[in-house]
C-alpha cells in the first residue's frame, strides 16, 4: 500500500513540473498558483520518499526494495538509513532534497518575480530529467513477485550512525547547487540588476556548508570503520566530491568580489554551473557502477547511460546558454600588483587548476581502459604531487587577502606581518629540527600557523573589539581561515608524523605505547541483535588509577557474511592512539597501534568552516 | 581567442560523455578487470612437483604444446566443483598438456585432495607463496588459462568453468 502511495505521489510530482514547465508557453499562470504547484510538487516528492522511508521501518517486504536491502532485525535507525543505502533510494533522496531546495526557493522575497518564476522553472526541468530516471530505471516501489517474511540484509560497512546521516547531507550540498546553476542560467537569460548575485551567494553558501560537512562526516566515517588509519584516501568517490567543493569555494569567493568588482559576473555563471555539473558527473561516475568503491550498489549499463544522458543534457544545456548569453561586459578588471581582487583571482585560478588536475586524475583510468583496454588505478602519490603544490600558493595567499584593500596597492601594517612571519618561520624550523626534520612537515606546519596567525593580527589590528553577531559577521572571513589554518596543521601532522607500532600478543601481555604501558586484557565474542562482535579489550596506562578502555575487533553479519573492522581509538586533544586488532595466530593476535598526532584539528578546523559558512549566510 | 576559451567546457564535456559512454557500450564490467597478459607470452615461471621436489617445471617446458593452466587449491570449494571437468577434458583431448598449480596449499592438504578426487593433471606445480599466480595476474581461485604452441596466452576464465563454458568457450579453442 504504501508503495503504490509512494509510487503515484512521484509521478504526480513529475507532471506537475511538466505542468510548470509548460506554464510559460502555454499557460499565463499566476504568480500564487505557481508557488502553488511548485510546493504542491515538493510536497508530492516528500511524500513519495517517506513512503518508502515507511516500507523500510515497517519491513514491509512485499516491496522488492525494502526485501534486496532490508531484515526485520536491525536497528530501527539502521531501517531507516536503509531507505537511502541503495541506488533507487539514494535517488529519490536526491530528487526529495531537490524538491525541498525549491520548496524553500519559492519564499525567496528579495528577487525579481520573472526571474525568481524562470529559476524554479529550470528547477522543475531538473526535477523531471531526475524523476523520470527515478521511474524508468531505478524505480524503489517494484513490487516482490515471490511472498516471503525475511530481507536480504543491508550492507554492513553502512550500518552505522555516521554514514546513516552522511548521504542525507552531502546530497544536500550536491543538490544544493542546482539552485546556483538555475539561478545562474535565469541570469544569463534575464540580465537584468545584479540583485540575483546576492541570492546566488546565499544558496551558494548553504550547499557548500552542506557539502564540507557531508564530505568531514564520510571522511571521519572512513577514519574509525575502515581501518586504515588514514582519513582521506584519493578514492574516486573522495575526489569526485571534493571537485565540486574546490569549485563551490572559489564560486563563494567570487560572489564575496561582487561587492568591489562588477567584471567577475561572466566567471561566477561559469562556476555556477561548473559547480552543479560536477555533483552530476560525480553522481553518474558513482551510479553507473564505472567506479568499484564501498559507494557502488549495483552496476547496470541502462541506468550509467540514462545518467550521463542528464549529466550532458545539464551540463551541454548550461554552457550552450553561457556561449550564446554571455553576461554583458562591464568594466574590465583593475588587476594591480596586489589588492584584493587580484589575491582572489589568483586564488581561483589556482583553484579551477586543482579541480581540473584531480577531474583528469579520476577520469584518467576510464580513458585508458577504453583506449588501451588496460585498466590502472590512479592514487594516493598522483595527486598529493601533483594537487597539493598547486594548493600552496592559494594558502600563502589566503593568509592575508582579506585584510588587502579593494582597490588600492597598500597593505596596513605590512611590517608587522613580515616580522611575525620571519620569527614564526624560525620558530617552525626549529621545532620541526629537534623532531625529525620533513620538508612537507616543515612547510605544512609553516603555512598552517601562518594562516592562523595571520588571521589574528589581522582580526585585532584592523577591527575594534565589539561583543554582539555584528562583530563576529564583520570577523567572519578570518575565522573561517583560522579554521583553514587549523584543518592544515592536523592534516600535516597526522599524515606526514603518523607512527606505526606493530605487536603479536598473548592475552594478558603487557607492552609499551608511547612511553604508557598497555595491558591487552582478553578477547572477547558478544552476539548483538544482528552481528557477531569480537573485541580485544585493552587498558592504556594501566600506572595510572583511571586508566582507560579501549575496544578494537571486528563485526560478523551473518546475514550478508559479511565481516567489518572496528578501531579502536583513545581520542586526546594532541593525538589519536588508534588500536587494530588483526588475525590470530598461535594463540597470538597481531595488534597494530598507530598514533596519529592532532587527528582531531581536522575535524575542528572543518567545524570552524562550516561554522563560518553558516554565519555568512546571514551575512549580506 | 575569447570564443575558444568559452567553447572549452563544452569541448571538454563532450571528450568525457564519449569516453564514458564508449565505456558504458563495451559492456564492460569494473568487477572483472581485463586481464593484462591476454594475448601475450606467457610469464616465466619455475615450479617443483608436488609429488616430487627434484622436479621442475619452466616457460621453455610447455613450449610447442598447447597447454592448459589451471590454479586451484584444496581449501577452495569452486575448484571442487570444476574439478570433474578436467577428466573431461583429458579423455577428449589427450594431446593437451594440463598443468595445475597448487596455490597456497599445505603439501599434505593438496596430496590428500587430489587422492580423493582424482588427479587429472599432467604436472601439478606448487606455487606456495603465490608467486606464479601473481605473475599471471590471478585474481581469484579458480583460474584457467590456455596457452597455444607459441607460448601465447589465447584465453582466460576466472571462476569454475561449467560444461557450457567447456562447450563453448574452451573446446573451440583446442
Amino acid at each position: 500500500m504504501s508503495s503504490l502511495v509512494g509510487f503515484l505521489s512521484l509521478v504526480f510530482s513529475i507532471c506537475i513540473n511538466f505542468y510548470i514547465l509548460l506554464s510559460i508557453y502555454i499557460f499565463k499562470s499566476k504568480k500564487q498558483r505557481f508557488n502553488f504547484f511548485i510546493r504542491l510538487s515538493s510536497i508530492l516528492t516528500l511524500l513519495s520518499f517517506f513512503s518508502l522511508m515507511y516500507a523500510y521501518i515497517t519491513s514491509d517486504f512485499s516491496n522488492y526494495n525494502v526485501f534486496q536491502n532490508s531484515h526485520s532485525d536491525k536497528p530501527i535507525i539502521y531501517k531507516i538509513s536503509g531507505t537511502w543505502g541503495n541506488h533507487e533510494g539514494s535517488m529519490l533522496l536526491w530528487l526529495s532534497i531537490l524538491s525541498i531546495f525549491s520548496f524553500f526557493f519559492s519564499f525567496t522575497k528579495n528577487i525579481e518575480d520573472n526571474f525568481k518564476k524562470l529559476t524554479l522553472i529550470i528547477q522543475a526541468f531538473l526535477h523531471i530529467l531526475f524523476g523520470l530516471f527515478i521511474v524508468f530505471t531505478s524505480n524503489p516501489f517494484l513490487v516482490n513477485s515471490i511472498l516471503v517474511n525475511e530481507g536480504l540484509g543491508l550492507n554492513p560497512i553502512l550500518q552505522d550512525p555516521g554514514l546513516a546521516i552522511h548521504p542525507p547531507i552531502l546530497y544536500a550540498g550536491y543538490v544544493g547547487y542546482s539552485i546556483v546553476f538555475s539561478i545562474a542560467i535565469a541570469g544569463l537569460f534575464q540580465n537584468t540588476d545584479d540583485e540575483w548575485l546576492y541570492v546566488a551567494k546565499k544558496w551558494s553558501l548553504i550547499s557548500w556548508t552542506f557539502l564540507t560537512g557531508g564530505i568531514a562526516l564520510g571522511s571521519y566515517w572512513a577514519y574509525y570503520e575502515l581501518g586504515w588509519g588514514g582519513w582521506w584516501f584519493w578514492d574516486p568517490v573522495e575526489n569526485i566530491s571534493l571537485m565540486p567543493w574546490i569549485a563551490g569555494l572559489a564560486l563563494v569567493h567570487s560572489l564575496m568580489m561582487v561587492r568591489g568588482e562588477q567584471a567577475i559576473k561572466k566567471w561566477i555563471v561559469f562556476l555556477s554551473i561548473l559547480c552543479f555539473s560536477l555533483s552530476v558527473f560525480g553522481t553518474f561516475l558513482v551510479r553507473s557502477g564505472i567506479l568499484t568503491s564501498v559507494h557502488s550498489f549495483a552496476a547496470d549499463a541502462s541506468r550509467g547511460i540514462f545518467i550521463l544522458l542528464i549529466f550532458f543534457i545539464i551540463t551541454g544545456f548550461g554552457f550552450l546558454v553561457f556561449l550564446l548569453k554571455e553576461p554583458k561586459k562591464s568594466n574590465t578588471l583593475n588587476l594591480l600588483f596586489i589588492n584584493k581582487v587580484s589575491a582572489l583571482v589568483i586564488n581561483n585560478i589556482l583553484m579551477i587548476i586543482a579541480t581540473l588536475t584531480i577531474l583528469l586524475g579520476t577520469i584518467y583510468p576510464i580513458i585508458i581502459e577504453v583506449l588501451y583496454n588496460k585498466r590502472i588505478s590512479v592514487g594516493g602519490p598522483y595527486f598529493n604531487s601533483t594537487v597539493i603544490p598547486i594548493m600552496i600558493p592559494g594558502f600563502l595567499l589566503m593568509s592575508i587577502a582579506p585584510i588587502l584593500s579593494w582597490q588600492t596597492n597598500k597593505i596596513n601594517n605590512s611590517k608587522k606581518y613580515v616580522l611575525s612571519f620571519i620569527i614564526l618561520s624560525i620558530l617552525v624550523l626549529i621545532q620541526s629540527y629537534f623532531l625529525d626534520f620533513n620538508t612537507w612537515g616543515f612547510v605544512g606546519l609553516l603555512l598552517g600557523f601562518w594562516i592562523i596567525l595571520a588571521s589574528i593580527i589581522a582580526i585585532f589590528s584592523s577591527y575594534k573589539v565589539i561583543l554582539g553577531i555584528k562583530y563576529f559577521k564583520i570577523i567572519n572571513p578570518h575565522i573561517a581561515h583560522i579554521g583553514v589554518g587549523i584543518a592544515i596543521i592536523g592534516i600535516t601532522s597526522s599524515s606526514i608524523f603518523q607512527n606505526e607500532l606493530d605487536f603479536n600478543l598473548s592475552e594478558g601481555d603487557v607492552f609499551k605505547v608511547n612511553g604508557k604501558t598497555v595491558l591487552f586484557e582478553e578477547v572477547e565474542t558478544t552476539n548483538q541483535i544482528n552481528f557477531q562482535a569480537l573485541r580485544g579489550k585493552f587498558l592504556f596506562d594501566i600506572e595510572k588509577k583511571q586508566s582507560k578502555k579501549i575496544e578494537a575487533g571486528k563485526n560478523y553479519y551473518p546475514v550478508s557474511k559479511m565481516i567489518t573492522s572496528e578501531a579502536g581509538i583513545l581520542h586526546q586533544w594532541n593525538k589519536d592512539i588508534y588500536f587494530i586488532l588483526g588475525d590470530q595466530k598461535n594463540n597470538e593476535w597481531f595488534v597494530k597501534v598507530l598514533i596519529n598526532p592532532f587527528v582531531s584539528f581536522i575535524w575542528l578546523g572543518v567545524i570552524i568552516m562550516m561554522y563560518s559558512g553558516l554565519i555568512a549566510v546571514t551575512k549580506r | 581567442m575569447n570564443r575558444i576559451i568559452i567553447l572549452t567546457p563544452l569541448i571538454i564535456l563532450l571528450i568525457i560523455c564519449i569516453f564514458s559512454l564508449t565505456y558504458l557500450l563495451s559492456g564492460k564490467d569494473p568487477n572483472k578487470p581485463p586481464s593484462a597478459l591476454l594475448n601475450e607470452d606467457v610469464p616465466n615461471f619455475e615450479s617443483s612437483s608436488l609429488y616430487n621436489a627434484k622436479e621442475i617445471i619452466k616457460t621453455i617446458d610447455i613450449k610447442n604444446k598447447k597447454t592448459l593452466i589451471n590454479f586451484f587449491a584444496s581449501w577452495c570449494s569452486p575448484c571442487k566443483i570444476e574439478h570433474p571437468l578436467f577428466f573431461e577434458i583429458q579423455k577428449k583431448y589427450p594431446e593437451l598438456y594440463l598443468l595445475g598449480f597448487n596455490h597456497k596449499d599445505p603439501t599434505l592438504d593438496a596430496k590428500k585432495y587430489l587422492e580423493n578426487d582424482g588427479n587429472p593433471y599432467d604436472f601439478v606445480g606448487v606455487d606456495s607463496d603465490g608467486l606464479i599466480a601473481l605473475e599471471f595476474g590471478v585474481f581469484g581461485l579458480p583460474e584457467t588459462y590456455i596457452i597455444n604452441e607459441d607460448g601465447v596466452i589465447i584465453y582466460k576464465y576466472m571462476g569454475p568453468i561449467t560444461k557450457d563454458i567447456l562447450k563453448n568457450e574452451i573446446e573451440p579453442l583446442l
